[in-house]
């Protein structure tokens, strides 16, 4: 059975007459002001369909009619397929999932040391996060500081595209590095033509605020999209700084520079799934720094859910949080923003398992209480059902009348165990008892949770030998990369 | 009109906290105009307009924009007092010439203006040479301009190593001593800073500029 994500959706911000401004806005943007696109090729392409180019200035606008075609062929559901069937996730406008990640340089391990992740590190995040049952999409959590700047997301693939059953959520330097991902997946799937019929990963391309793509981003989107691969097509804006300071002057850059990303994708291979992403932040206008965790940002997120399906796109947001430690600014802040995006709709809520410190750390801790706060806030997603049989009223009459209680009823018996959430490293008991079970906070659970997931030596998705052929592959695709750059 | 010079220059200042920049240029030429020295304009409207507002920065009654518009405002004032300076044979002791830039590779450009504009505020001539910078740009322009300071940006971790190959490259040119080096960005550390052989790291803008006054000696 593959996955099916709850339905998100119910908490709307914006109006429905707003939205049509914001989706006018945005059309504006990219017929009227335009994107500047460094890719050469890109450009081309843009030109032949009847976008009008500046040569001089790569600023290309994008009509109408052009924008309308694009979202046409874009398709609202597919699918991402795991490594066997119950791993796929049913993509459509309303489900929600989550993705984990994403590329934070430190991590905070189970001894409460701050330091520089290593490819350990990676290994033993990425088996600890595939234990994580809300978790559908992989993505590599860290970037290792003792693998080669050049072809590292190689390495990053081998190693979590091993070790996970998920589908993977990678990234590529070049075009020749979608091209060496396809093949470490081939291994597995037997061939590229098994990959690019169901392909087990997909590629992120950050677009750069306000209104920028960048050469290698073009290059990857357009690489990605001849092989049919799956584009999270992401802009990380950062509010009253890369983009305006209200809201809604943010919501219409980031459509319109990852709008302007499906169209190019589209021309490239009508169909190629595109998924409206964001990382977007406010600047924090006292020390200047990205803030994922602030009101606002959540704001952010839930409005462009809106725009995304506007639009007919299915949407990622989500971010880190701020917090620097597993502790109550961890807690407050990760609960706001995960429950505001699940229920805004936001298909996949990224960035939110262990990522703190501006994206900049990955806590062990943290992974596994963001699994209880996603637990939780699904929950209420979930919301509660009103029929018949939930308005109880036989029930009443049978019990009620009488001054009896609940709890022997085969009802309650049936019904709540479908119904409740049941924590597991949530306390709830009194003090006394609390105490005698160790007085522990959550942090301390969690640790413990943490490291019994990585004592269990579970067998990875892939076997030894496929294991060893991805990791060749990985090798001879980072030194052909360094070769590259010495060549030019 | 007949504005008394101490009136000008109290206007001066507010200009400066209030981030008009236009009115900063046009009292700066009301200044010129009423035959105050240009020297005196500087230290007696612009300076402290400009203080005021790291203060109110400081005390978190000023927030990044502001300190940004007081830092356009005093630039464009700036511009008028210095062409009088140098029309009138004299010239502006400058803090120093600083080369700055986003590594190659990287095309984040907002961290490393910010610094850029503090820096030209507080009397430094500043090249900025934008994002995507190879190393060869950066010894160009610094051998160019001789450069007291060289300020390297990077936002990604993939391009963070690429501010180590400048610095090398500097070393293997034999022009390390001659100039300072400066690093920042969001996953750069003060270990990173250390470890590939920089002078300094500046947290955020406003430490990057205190950092930079310390390293050519003229922190107060």
């Amino acid at each position: 059975m593959p996955r099916r994500g709850l339905r998100g959706g119910l908490l709307k911000f914006i109006r429905p007459d707003d939205l049509e401004q914001i989706r006018f806005a945005v059309l504006e943007v990219l017929s009227e002001v335009g994107i500047l696109m460094e890719y050469r090729p890109a450009l081309e392409l843009l030109a032949d369909h009847g976008a009008k180019v500046d040569w001089k200035t790569s600023v290309v606008r994008l009509p109408e009619g052009l924008v309308q075609r694009a979202l046409v062929t874009a398709p609202s559901r597919f699918t991402l397929y795991g490594k066997t069937p119950e791993y796929d996730v049913k993509v459509d406008l309303d489900r929600v999932y989550t993705i984990g990640g994403s590329c934070a340089l430190s991590v905070l391990d189970l001894d409460g040391q701050h330091r520089l992740a290593v490819r350990q590190d990676l290994v033993d995040l990425t088996r600890l996060l595939e234990e994580m049952p809300h978790l559908d999409i992989m993505h590599q959590i860290v970037v290792p500081s003792d693998v080669p700047e050049l072809g590292y997301e190689l390495v990053n693939f081998a190693t979590c595209y091993s070790i996970s059953k998920r589908n993977y959520y990678s990234q590529a330097q070049s075009a020749e590095s979608v091209r060496d991902q396809i093949r470490m997946a081939a291994v597995y799937q037997g061939s590229e033509e098994a990959v690019r019929d169901r392909p087990t990963f997909s590629e992120v391309v950050c677009m750069v605020s306000p209104c920028k793509h960048e050469k290698q981003n073009s290059e990857v989107l357009m690489e990605s999209a001849r092989h049919g691969i799956p584009l999270y097509i992401e802009v990380d804006s950062l509010c009253g700084a890369t983009t305006p300071a209200p809201i809604a002057g943010t919501l219409v850059e980031e459509g319109a520079t990852v709008i302007a990303g499906v169209v190019l994708a589209q021309l490239v291979n009508p169909g190629t799934p595109c998924i409206f992403s964001i990382a977007s932040g406010i600047l924090d206008m006292a020390n200047g720094a990205y803030s994922g965790a602030a009101p606002e940002t959540a704001l952010i997120h839930a409005g462009t859910a809106q725009v995304a399906h506007r639009f007919g796109l299915p949407y990622q947001g989500g971010t880190g949080i701020d917090a620097k430690l597993p502790d109550a600014q961890a807690g407050y802040e990760r609960a706001l923003q995960v429950l505001t995006n699940i229920l805004a709709g936001t298909n996949f809520v990224h960035l939110s398992y262990g990522m703190m410190e501006q994206m900049l750390l990955a806590s062990y801790e943290q992974v596994v209480i963001d699994e209880e706060i996603m637990g939780a806030a699904f929950r209420i997603a979930q919301g509660f059902d009103v029929n018949d049989y939930t308005l109880s009223v036989d029930m009443l009459a049978r019990v009620g009348a009488l001054g009896k209680h609940f709890l022997t009823q085969r009802e309650t018996r049936d019904f709540y165990r479908k119904d409740r959430w049941q924590p597991t490293i949530t306390n709830r008991d009194p003090w006394d008892t609390w105490q005698a079970a160790g007085g522990k906070d959550m942090r301390q659970y969690a640790n413990e949770r943490a490291r019994a997931i990585l004592a269990e030596e579970k067998p990875w998705a892939v076997d030894q030998e496929q294991a060893a052929e991805i990791e060749r592959l990985c090798q001879e695709g980072v030194r052909k990369a360094q070769e590259r750059r010495q060549a030019m | 009109m007949t504005d008394s010079s101490g009136e000008i220059l109290q206007s001066m200042a507010q200009a400066v906290i209030d981030g008009e920049a236009e009115r900063v240029r046009e009292l700066a030429r009301r200044a010129l105009e009423q035959g105050i020295e240009p020297m005196r304009a500087i230290n007696e409207g612009l300076i402290p307009g400009i203080s005021e507002v790291g203060r109110r920065f400081e005390r978190k009654e000023y927030f990044l924009p502001e300190l940004m518009m007081a830092a356009d405002a005093m630039k464009k004032g700036m511009e008028v007092l210095e062409a009088a300076l140098t029309a009138g044979g004299g010239k502006r002791e400058s803090q120093g010439t600083v080369v700055l830039g986003t590594v190659k590779g990287d095309i984040h450009d907002i961290g490393k203006s910010i610094v850029g504009t503090l820096l030209s505020a507080h009397g430094f001539n500043v090249i900025d040479l934008g994002v995507d910078v190879s190393a060869d740009r950066f010894i160009e322009n610094i051998v160019n301009n001789n450069a007291d300071v060289l300020g390297m940006s990077a936002l990604l971790p993939t391009t963070m190593p690429y501010m180590k190959r400048v610095v090398d490259e500097l070393v293997s040119r034999g022009l390390r001593q001659r100039v300072k080096v400066i690093v920042g960005g969001a996953p750069v550390t003060p270990e990173y800073a250390r470890q590939i052989g920089a002078d300094a790291y500046g947290d955020d803008a406003i430490s990057a500029v205190h950092v930079v006054q310390q390293l050519l000696g003229l922190a107060n």
